[in-house]
Formats: structure tokens, sequence, C-alpha cells
């Protein structure tokens, strides 16, 4: 019994090893909890894309569920999703995008604004527009307090302008069904 | 030869003013700041780019971040209140010391529990080893060595 035990004993701290590197071989790096679920939009006030008179505050989340896009035309995965979108924004999705520019510097140069909304103008015009409105993070603060590391990003925000959802990389139809869905049907019906 | 000197002198100035324009890009007035500034930036995560501090690396967000520490330095924040800035945006994950809790307390108390076995059978084999000498064999050995 001993000398079994003493056979068996490192070949199960083994297989526990090779158990816990195996699924180590398919987990995301990149996938942490957001810290910032169950949270309310955190405050800003930011001008429209296309009409930078015009400025939104974290006030207008409030009364929809709405889906926070987090994109840009420099993006590539980005373009990948938005003829996805579109097609959810057409079953009557609410999606707002947040628009960030990479070639904007705030410590040295600005890219003009015409020409940054001449660009996200072609991009829409070949690929569909979802988006109900753009909100345009300037200097991307925004982005830095809602945790964004890069683009596509993606929030659910309830009716009351809480964050249920934060979703690192490009939506498509096996995520939304997956991820999104659940918690998106549960919140319309409310 | 006097060409190829110029050529050395260039390099090495075109070089020093290259690294005084990364400094200069964030400036500060008192040395003790600057000084919790480069120490901060080599202890933040590079989110996107996961084995980079925010110092090391040129990613958009890792500038965003340095640029955020800055700010919140100037405004006189202390290191605690930036590291706590950073936290509740983007988790514990963004400082390399890991907070001490029920998840991350196994990462100081294995290594404790790996030790405590390797001592439990080093000193159950020696037991052992020793037990195996009885008095009979004793005897035996001992007898034999007389007999020589």
């Amino acid at each position: 019994m001993k000398k079994f035990m003493i056979f068996l004993l490192p070949l199960l701290v083994f297989l526990g090893l090779l158990a816990f590197l195996y699924q180590g071989l398919f987990s995301d790096p990149r996938e942490h909890e957001s810290t910032l679920l169950e949270q309310s939009m955190p405050k800003f006030v930011l001008p429209d894309l296309m009409e930078t008179q015009k400025t939104y505050s974290q006030e207008i989340f409030e009364g929809k569920v709405t889906l926070l896009n987090v994109w840009g035309v420099w993006c590539v995965t980005c373009a990948v999703e938005l003829p996805y979108l579109q097609q959810l924004k057409e079953d009557g999705k609410h999606i707002v995008g947040l628009y960030y520019d990479q070639d904007i510097d705030p410590d040295f140069g600005i890219k003009t604004v015409a020409r940054v909304q001449q660009e996200v103008k072609e991009k829409l015009a070949q690929l569909g527009n979802p988006y109900a409105f753009n909100i345009f993070d300037v200097k991307r603060d925004l982005s830095l307090d809602l945790g964004v590391t890069g683009a596509p990003e993606t929030f659910l925000i309830d009716q009351t302008g809480k964050i249920r959802l934060h979703h690192i990389g490009d939506i498509n139809p096996r995520v939304w069904n997956t991820k999104f869905a659940p918690i998106y049907n549960k919140l319309v019906a409310n | 030869m006097k060409g190829f000197s110029f050529l050395i002198f260039s390099f090495l100035f075109g070089q020093s003013l290259s690294v005084f324009a990364t400094e200069d890009k964030f400036y500060f007035e008192a040395p003790e700041q600057q000084a919790l500034f480069f120490e901060l930036t080599k202890e933040l995560r590079c989110p996107k780019c996961q084995n980079q501090n925010i110092a090391d690396s040129d990613a958009m967000i890792a500038i965003d971040l340095k640029r955020k520490v800055y700010q919140l330095l100037q405004q006189g924040q202390t290191k605690e209140e930036v590291i706590d800035f950073m936290k509740l945006r983007y988790g514990d994950f963004v400082y390399y010391q890991p907070p001490v809790n029920s998840m991350t307390i196994w990462l100081w108390l294995l290594p404790l529990f790996f030790i405590c076995i390797a001592i439990a059978g080093i000193v159950l084999g020696r037991k052992r080893q020793v037990s195996h000498l009885d008095d009979e064999k004793l005897k035996k050995a001992k007898a034999l060595l007389e007999s020589d």
C-alpha cells in the first residue's frame, strides 16, 4: 500500500499540473473582470462627433438600454464588426458610438476635426452606420475612466445608466448570443 | 577621419537630444515628484501589452496612462492615490504588486506548504533509516568487527 502511494502520489500531482496548464492554453489573458460592473457611468461632458457644438453627458444613458461601442476608423476589428452592429440596430437595439482617434495626441499635434469627420463619414457610408450618434472622446478621458484598453470594446448600459457588461473585442453572433443576449433580454423585459 | 568623428559626434549628440525631448514632455517643478513619476510608471502595468510596464510601452493606452499619472501628480496626489485611481479603472491587474486576498494568499501559502512537506519527508526518511538498525543487527555487526 505504501509503495503504491509513493508511485501514485507523484502521478496525481503531475496529472493535476497537466490539467492546470492545459486549461491555461485556452484562457484569454486579456480577459479580466471589469471593475466598473454595476457602477454608474462615469461623469463626462463631451461633444458630438459630427456636430461638435452639441455636447452630451452621462445623463443621456438614462431611460434606455444602450450599447456603447468604443471604436475608430483606424481599428481593423471595428470594421469587421460594423456590419453585425448594423444588423443589431435593425433589430431595434440602441447603439451609441464612443469615438476616439489614435492620431490626436493631446500633448502635441491635433488632426483637424473636419478631417476626422470626413474619415468617419466615408467609413460608415462604406460599411453601414449602426450608431444613433457618436460621442467624440477628444482626449480619451472617458475611455480611460471606463477602463478601455483598446478598440473595439462594448458596454451594455441599463435604463438607470449603470454598466452591466464590459466586453473586450468584437461583437459577433456567438458573442452576442452567449454573452449579451441573456442580460439584454432581461433588461428589456423590465 | 575628421568627417568620421563628426559623424560619431552628431550621432551621440542627436541621441541625447531625443532623450531630453521625452523628459521635457512631462515637466516637473519638484525633483521628488519626478522621481515618484518614474517609480509609478515602472510599477504600473500596461493593460494592452501585458508584460510591459507603462514606462517601457509605447502603446497608446500606456501613453494615456502616463499622461494621467502626470496630471494626478501635478494635482498633488500621493502614490497611493494614483494607484487607487488606476485600480478603480483597470482592476488590481494594473499594479504589479498583487493584493493579499482569498485568491492570491496561495501565492504565499503554497511555497510554505511545499517546504513543510519536504522537511517532513526528510525527517521521516531519516527516522526510518535509523529504525532499520535494530539491536540484533547491531550485535551481528559488532561480532563481525570483533572477529577480524
